[in-house]
């Protein structure tokens, strides 16, 4: 069994970088290496010399700001100080400063602003003024930063499996080009993920009409195409529908991962919490359905959440159509739920506040139906609106693949340019996408990390990862975000433009130049004389004023109730599985960031591992329990994972996550999980009938953050999570009400400067995890690796609990509760503590004294709350990433020493030592903790509670506000909002 | 009279000052070769050098090598710790408390409980210390001047332990060595060789036993015995109190202090008797420690474990007379959860299996007191264990519910401890007199007069 | 039998317990003494570096500011450490071809920095911020010594967490006038505001500087 991230070898990590330092110093170490590996030498050697003196020097001085791992204490003579030759303008040594650009997921951007000290990007924000982030960052965004620094990533031109170099590559591409100029490009493809952005687009109209036969072809895991065929059908072409959750009174989420997964999830979350936070001011608020065959982060918030057999999804769909007058009568027939007349009336009243959303796994004809009914409650244009599609390709996934693949097999295709992406791990096995590509005598994959895909491919070219190169993206509305690179390519990556100039003849590209050259063109376009204000302009601010996509006129198919009715599905399988990308790994290309894989999953709170998700019921019929390993096979293949109980889990229907058990992939990813892609056949993409789910005599631990058994209500909710509906807060408003604090024996400790507090809302948290992700980004957190986490020994600072109510098979709640150290004011951690390592400051904050900790460990035992964290063995010098990715602004911690959330001290430190430089107090908003900064839903709010007009101060004197525990006495500075929701008195339970 | 009867049971009538010093002294100074003593301090070295390997592993890569966790910081390493000290403190106060009520069977006994708790002391001190984090600053919980400018919290528990062992330490190893001086003197003179008669020389510190050397050593002695037995009692209390002071549920009570040194007590009076009696078989001392010692033990393990009993009922009982949540839970949990088992064995080990002492021909069976006092033993290791484990599994967040599983190294910590004692011990025998014989030959004198008198 | 020790054994043992004493003794106060002396502080003790730059020369002879050179002292934790370029913006016209300035023409010739040798370090889970320092009226000279007076610079003072929390508990002996700060010649005067004043004026309250989140995180 996979134990994680193992000791890197001699801290591999940690030596790459070293190495750096040494090539450019010592030619001894060249020496030493061109013995053991000569070809890798040249290689070593090219890149020594490419290090130009600035980035040299950048990397230098970040040595010198890097706060170093190890805990030494003062000698006389302690190292070097190595400043720059020339210091350019505007750095200050160790200095935070911010660089706007976007990462992209599924191609579409959300903007960042990237954290840099020394020319080093530590952590991620999102960018406030991009659409789709409005100022959060999701998990996969934040790890993204540990995906530059990965020890792991390739490194070397390969070509044939040797190491080569990029001028060799360059040469071999020229000289098949005067022959390709003659064919007009004959058998030239380019295989390409979902992209949108208009640079790229503008390359290949270039190379069109270079080569008229050039033909470009997509895959991204063909999840989406359901999605565009129905709109094909519905509209006669794809359009972008973006729901707009800021007008919807009534929700209903067919299968959909609205607030967690859509394109713009973070602004629809956003959205969302803003109208649901109405609901305990007495506003309008909004009510969320969801029906749905497999748990999803949307539906755990839901207000009423039913679970429908997969093989269901459609006659009830159908019926609730009819029920709201849409489609024949007979739809209403069949299977209707108790609860569906109700629903069907809630959005019936509602009609132009109400709006249906399908998740894209769904079937075409269930996207049809979707569009049918929003037409019918007139949700388009008021709760939907519908754009020109940012993407650059809105073609069939899989038909471009496997037309592709077709040709490969016929040896039609003799040049082939794969930019990214993991096609011979992603690609349905039926298509024979392997066999395919070695056919190919000119196969060129451009990835930043050596995969399943470039074993089969004759070059491979090292890819600059986002945070590297220079590009440009669409967010899911279309606004344009210029991407700047935050730091030189580690490894002398490429970006897919360089290398797509080069195929269009240009000597040594450089991408600035490429990207630029674009938005010349546009500012031509848009007749901007000055060019140089609107480029810096529109990189410092991260978006592209005015390109926003133009609103697609769209006119619903007439025969589209007959459309539905024709593709109706027939006689649907007794058990299906539904594959679904894991919510962190998604494809399978963040396999090997470690952050992503310790991060508990927002339902399962698995780690390390995916699983076959079954419902109570069926495990129960089949003997089946946690951790068992099954086999599940369909037409298209047979595959054997652990299965994880999933309650709410529709019982017809076992859900695979896929995305892991990448069988080439670096030190972290090794070994975890299993691989669900070959269950998937090129016609059954998210769905396939269940042919076989056999359980074998294996067990394989699945490691969990949090325990399974207590899944019903949480001991004494009053104490821990308090929750209630609007109905209740109307009839009571002090429900919630806690206890004031008893007398102490000891006089109360005044704060008279500062009070800092946080304060989390209840009703807002989606249970996302960004908070956890950001936070062990900005706090150096280390990853422990799986047989730790088996051991109960993640170090995450803020844990999300998530508790269920009601019959496992169908839970009536699942909440959702952030958990970071408490800062009680009467601490019961510090009084036990015989160094003095914990202790309260005078801005009553909880401080932890690293270097005074002996970890004796009884302030853990004292703490109620259970967030303190133990580095039982040297994580730090265990985790593989370069020492690059630490952020110097706070310790590393050694072994043996107890650790906890601190309200981001360093921040509040920064913040208050400016402050008190201009004489003046920190404003409020000034200090951001980097969960606050992260959450999408603004649930977490810090600041200081003395300041009568601060958030937090306004949360605090809200009625819904409580201390967890208070009755110990503690007097806890984190505090919560209880959790309102807004159930529809229709369906009020008993 | 009853006088006669209970000579002959302390002490075998026959015995004269010669015989006894000539018995007892002969054990070291005449050694035939004893293939048990080389089996037992085999088995007990092996033991030992499996415990030098865990500290080395443990130094090597961290305490992570246990199966403690959060929630449950600590595990084994705790468990092993107070119930060593348990050892030690019954050790020191049985041996202090009776001689000052002049107790005659304490006489023949109090070299071995001295012993006992002096390498107790050795074994427990350890985990204290290799439990930390970073043991290797274990000195910052000692206020002392430095560049730091940084002093202890003088507020927190562990830092009142700290003190408490090291004055236990000091005075144990002191009362210990003081009782020793005279009987090392003997050795020295009764001796052949010469390099052995130096060296006993050495230890014995230049006694000659005249008069005045006898007045300061009763002085000291009888004060020593004085301060040990509040001493012994103030340093288990505080051991207690580092759980009292606690607010984990199952910890945060009063009665722990008292209740730790009733368990002291319960646990040294079994351990005294799990050595005595081999010793009777072991070495021509039968004469000397009679079955009368293991009756009076016995009776006093069964009162001790009444009185053990009586703490079972009000641990049971407070927590539903308190009515907080997070201590029922904790208690039905000690009742019903994963650990139950070590529950029901301290019951049944501690309060219910030692009242069979209440019949005479039980006390008199040593096999049987023998097997009643290792129950008892190993029943008080599994009272700690539950203490600890038990306690933190179940706190106050259901979500932070984990259990403890110890690991390879926990055990061989456990193993390697009692190896260090049984080393220890079977040394102790080799080298330096079982009974103490100075007081042995007052106690013959004693008893001649008496039988004069008659 | 005759007895193995003579009368003098007594003696001897005396002896012996008395130097046992004295060696417990050196135990504790050994480590006390030996953390405290310069050899191990490195107060007062100067290092070979590439080049013998003297603040004696440029601060005490050509009254260079501070600031000249640590550019950085007023705005970040770092006061900064001159780039080549600043050496060469003088050198470039006097002693431009002085052998002792080699290594500085070689730096800037080849773009490679010049490696001085770290006096001043603290440990890395102290985060030291000279910019509050500064602003708050703490001389740099209050510190780092008389620099003004060193031909090769050497510590000023200990660094110790101890002498660190001397001045964090009672700050008014180490204030002056702003003004004053980067004065190497500064001299309490009849006329200077007392210590307790300036406090007062730049409100610097000692019981929150005494917080052990001033300095770790």
């Amino acid at each position: 069994m996979n134990d994680g991230p193992d000791p890197p070898p001699g801290g591999a990590g940690h030596a790459f970088w070293q190495s750096l330092d040494e090539l450019a110093q010592s030619p001894d170490f060249l020496r030493r290496l061109e013995q053991r590996f000569p070809d890798e030498y040249a290689r070593l050697a090219e890149l020594a010399a490419s290090i130009d003196r600035r980035r040299f020097l950048q990397l230098t001085a970040a040595t010198l700001a890097l706060s170093g791992l190890a805990a030494c204490g003062p000698a006389p003579i302690a190292g070097l100080v190595i400043p720059y030759v020339d210091q350019p303008e505007d750095t200050v040594p160790g200095k935070v400063r911010l660089f706007a650009s976007a990462l992209t997921r599924d191609g579409l951007a959300t903007g960042i602003l990237a954290r840099q000290i020394m020319a080093r990007p530590i952590n991620i924000e999102g960018n406030p003024d991009h659409p789709a982030s409005l100022g959060a960052s999701d998990a996969i965004m934040q790890a993204t930063v540990l995906d530059l620094y990965d020890p792991d990533r390739s490194k070397w031109v390969i070509d044939n499996g040797e190491v080569s170099s990029a001028d060799a590559l360059v040469t071999a591409l020229v000289n098949r080009m005067p022959q390709l100029g003659k064919t007009q490009g004959e058998g030239l493809r380019v295989l390409t993920r979902a992209s949108s952005s208009p640079t790229l687009s503008a390359q290949f109209a270039a190379l069109t009409r270079l080569y008229p036969r050039l033909r470009r072809h997509h895959w991204h895991g063909g999840w989406r195409d359901n999605l565009r065929e129905a709109s094909r059908r519905a509209f006669g072409r794809v359009v972008a529908a973006v729901p707009k959750l800021d007008k919807a009174d009534i929700i209903l989420a067919v299968d959909s991962d609205l607030l967690n997964e859509a394109p713009g999830h973070l602004a629809h979350a956003r959205a969302f919490a803003r109208r649901r936070r109405e609901l305990a001011s007495g506003g309008r608020g909004n009510r969320l359905y969801a029906i749905e065959s497999t748990p999803t982060v949307t539906g755990a918030n839901a207000d009423h959440r039913f679970v429908v057999a997969a093989a269901q999804m459609e006659p009830v769909l159908r019926a609730l159509a009819a029920h709201i007058g849409i489609g024949p009568r007979e739809w209403a027939g069949g299977a209707a739920p108790s609860w569906l007349p109700a629903v069907a009336a809630d959005l019936a009243q509602h009609k132009g506040r109400a709006l249906v959303h399908v998740g894209p796994y769904q079937s075409v004809s269930l996207h049809l139906l979707g569009h049918a009914i929003n037409a019918g409650l007139g949700a388009f244009g008021q709760t939907l609106e519908f754009l020109e599609p940012p993407e650059l390709d809105t073609s069939d996934e899989i038909s471009s693949l496997s037309s592709l693949v077709a040709d490969m097999h016929k040896g039609e295709v003799d040049t082939l340019l794969i930019l990214g992406g993991n096609p011979a791990f992603t690609a349905p096995p039926d298509l024979g996408f392997d066999e395919a590509l070695k056919r190919v005598k000119f196969s060129l994959h451009l990835a930043t990390h050596v995969n399943e895909t470039t074993r089969l491919c004759r070059w491979h070219l090292p890819r600059a990862q986002e945070l590297e190169r220079w590009s440009d993206a669409r967010a899911f509305d279309g606004t344009a975000t210029i991407v700047q690179p935050q730091i030189e390519p580690l490894y002398g990556g490429w970006s897919e433009h360089e290398l797509l100039a080069v195929l269009g003849g240009a000597v040594r590209p450089q991408g600035h130049d490429i990207v630029q050259a674009t938005w010349q063109g546009e500012a031509k376009r848009r007749g901007i004389a000055d060019f140089a204000t609107f480029w810096r302009e529109a990189v410092r601010a991260g978006v592209v004023p005015g390109t926003r996509s133009p609103a697609a006129p769209v006119t619903l198919s007439p025969n589209i109730i007959s459309e539905i009715s024709a593709t109706g599905q027939t006689d649907p399988p007794a058990l299906s599985v539904l594959f679904r990308p894991d919510p962190w790994l998604r494809d399978g290309r963040y396999a090997n960031n470690g952050w992503l894989q310790e991060l508990p999953r927002p339902l399962t709170k698995l780690t390390w591992d995916n699983a076959v998700l079954v419902a109570p019921a069926l495990a129960k019929e089949r003997g089946l329990a946690n951790e068992d390993v099954v086999a599940v096979e369909t037409e298209a293949g047979r595959v054997k994972g652990p299965v994880w109980v999933m309650p709410g889990q529709a019982a017809d229907a076992v859900t695979v996550l896929v995305g892991f058990g990448r069988r080439v992939v670096g030190r972290v990813g090794a070994g975890t999980g299993f691989d669900g892609f070959p269950l998937r056949s090129s016609n059954t993409l998210t769905e396939a009938p269940l042919r076989r789910l056999a359980k074998t005599d294996q067990k394989w631990p699945l490691a969990t953050t949090q325990v399974h058994q207590h899944i019903h209500d949480p001991l004494h909710p009053g104490d821990i999570l308090r929750f209630g509906t609007v109905e209740e807060l109307r009839r009571n408003p002090d429900m919630f009400k806690g206890q004031s604090p008893q007398d102490s024996l000891y006089p109360a400790w005044p704060y008279p400067r500062y009070a800092w507090a946080m304060a989390i809302n209840l009703s807002s948290c989606i249970g996302c995890a960004s908070c956890t992700m950001a936070c062990a980004a900005e706090n150096n957190i280390p990853v422990v690796g799986k047989d730790q986490v088996l051991r109960d020994r993640e170090m995450h600072w803020i844990r999300v609990d998530r508790y269920y109510r009601g019959d496992e098979n169908a839970p009536t709640e699942t909440l959702f509760q952030p958990v970071p150290c408490m800062h009680c004011e009467d601490a019961p951690c510090e009084v036990v503590c015989p160094v003095e390592a914990t202790m309260h400051d005078h801005d009553g904050l909880n401080v932890m004294v690293y270097n005074r900790c002996v970890g004796t460990r009884f302030c853990s035992n004292n703490c109620p709350y259970k967030v303190r964290r133990f580095n039982w063995i040297n994580y730090t010098k265990r985790d593989p990433r370069l020492d690059l990715a630490w952020n110097p602004d706070l310790t590393v911690r050694a072994r043996g020493v107890m650790e906890k959330c601190t309200y981001c001290i360093q921040r509040i430190r920064e913040a208050e030592i400016t402050a008190d430089r201009e004489g003046r107090r920190v404003r409020d908003g000034e200090v951001r903790t980097a969960c606050q900064a992260a959450c999408p839903t603004e649930a977490i709010v810090f600041g200081d509670q003395n300041d009568a007009h601060s958030a937090v101060r306004k949360r605090k004197d809200s009625p819904l506000d409580y201390g967890m525990l208070e009755g110990l006495n503690t007097k806890p500075r984190t505090t919560y909002e209880a959790r309102i929701t807004n159930p529809n008195p229709a369906l009020a339970e008993g | 009279m009853a006088g006669a009867t209970d000579i002959s049971e302390v002490i075998a009538p026959d015995e004269t000052f010669a015989s006894m010093t000539d018995e007892v002294s002969s054990i070291i100074l005449r050694p035939h070769r004893r293939i048990g003593w080389w089996i037992g301090f085999g088995i007990g070295f092996a033991l030992t050098v499996l415990l030098a390997t865990a500290l080395a592993a443990l130094s090597a890569i961290g305490i992570g090598i246990w199966g403690d966790n959060i929630p449950v910081a600590w595990g084994f390493a705790i468990a092993n710790y107070i119930w060593w000290t348990d050892i030690a403190t019954g050790g020191a106060l049985i041996s202090a408390l009776f001689l000052l009520t002049r107790s005659e069977w304490r006489t023949a006994i109090h070299r071995i409980a001295e012993t006992m708790m002096l390498f107790a002391t050795a074994a427990g001190g350890l985990m204290p210390i290799f439990h930390l984090g970073r043991y290797w600053y274990a000195y910052w919980l000692f206020p002392y001047t430095n560049v730091m400018g940084a002093w202890p919290q003088f507020r927190s528990p562990l830092h009142w332990d700290f003190v408490a062992l090291i004055a236990f330490v000091a005075s144990i190893v002191l009362f210990w060595y003081i009782a020793l001086i005279p009987d090392l003197a003997t050795l020295r003179d009764r001796a052949s060789g010469r390099i052995v008669r130096v060296l006993y020389g050495l230890f014995a510190l230049g006694w000659q036993g005249s008069s005045r050397q006898w007045r300061h050593f009763r002085i000291t002695y009888w004060t020593f015995a004085g301060l040990m037995t509040a001493e012994v009692v103030a340093a288990h209390s505080v051991v207690g109190l580092d759980f009292a002071a606690g607010m984990t549920p199952g910890w945060h009570s009063t009665f722990l202090p008292p209740y730790f040194v009733i368990g002291a007590a319960l646990t040294a009076l079994a351990f005294i008797l799990l050595l005595i009696i081999p010793v009777r078989w072991g070495y021509p001392l039968a004469t000397m420690i009679t079955l009368r010692h293991v009756d009076v033990l016995a009776k006093l393990l069964l009162t001790s474990s009444l009185f053990m009993a009586y703490c079972y009922w009000i641990e049971a009982f407070m927590p539903f007379y308190g009515g907080v949540p997070a201590d029922i839970w904790t208690i039905n949990a000690s009742f019903y959860g994963t650990y139950s088992f070590a529950y029901w064995g301290k019951i049944a080990l501690n309060a219910i299996l030692p009242q069979l002492l209440w019949f005479r021909p039980v006390r008199r069976c040593e096999p049987a007191v023998f097997a009643i006092a290792l129950g008892v033993v190993i029943g008080m290791w599994l009272e700690y264990f539950l203490l600890i484990v038990g306690s933190l599994n179940r706190g106050y967040m259901s979500s932070r519910w984990f259990i403890y599983v110890p690991s390879f190294w926990d055990w061989a910590t456990v193993a390697g401890t009692v190896g260090l004692f049984v080393a220890g011990l079977f040394l102790f025998l080799r080298f330096v007199p079982t009974l103490p014989m100075f007081e042995m030959r007052e106690l013959i004198q004693r008893y001649r007069h008496k039988g004069d008198a008659a | 039998m005759a007895a193995v020790f003579g009368p003098s054994a007594n003696l001897a043992m005396k002896l012996v317990l008395i130097v046992g004493a004295l060696g417990l003794l050196l135990l504790y106060f050994g480590p006390w003494i030996f953390t405290r002396i310069d050899y191990s502080t490195g107060v007062q003790w100067a290092y070979p570096q590439p080049v013998p730059f003297s603040h004696r020369h440029h601060v005490g002879g050509d009254g260079i500011d501070c600031r000249y050179c640590h550019t950085t002292v007023e705005v970040a934790a770092s006061a900064g450490f001159p780039p080549t370029h600043v050496c060469m913006t003088c050198h470039s016209q006097i002693w431009s071809n002085a052998r002792m300035l080699e290594p500085v023409r070689l730096s800037l010739a080849e773009g490679k920095p010049l490696h001085w040798r770290r006096l001043n370090r603290l440990p890395d889970y102290v985060f030291f911020d000279h910019s509050i320092h500064v602003a708050k009226g703490v001389g740099c000279t209050t510190c780092h010594g008389d620099v003004n007076e060193m031909p090769l610079v050497w510590r000023g003072a200990t660094l110790s967490m101890s002498w660190c929390i001397d001045c964090h508990r009672n700050p008014a002996p180490a204030l002056r006038p702003k003004n004053e700060v980067f004065n190497p010649n500064w001299h309490r005067t009849a006329k200077t505001p007392s210590g307790q004043a300036l406090m007062a004026e730049y409100k610097i309250d000692p019981a929150r500087l005494f917080d052990c989140s001033v300095c770790h995180r």
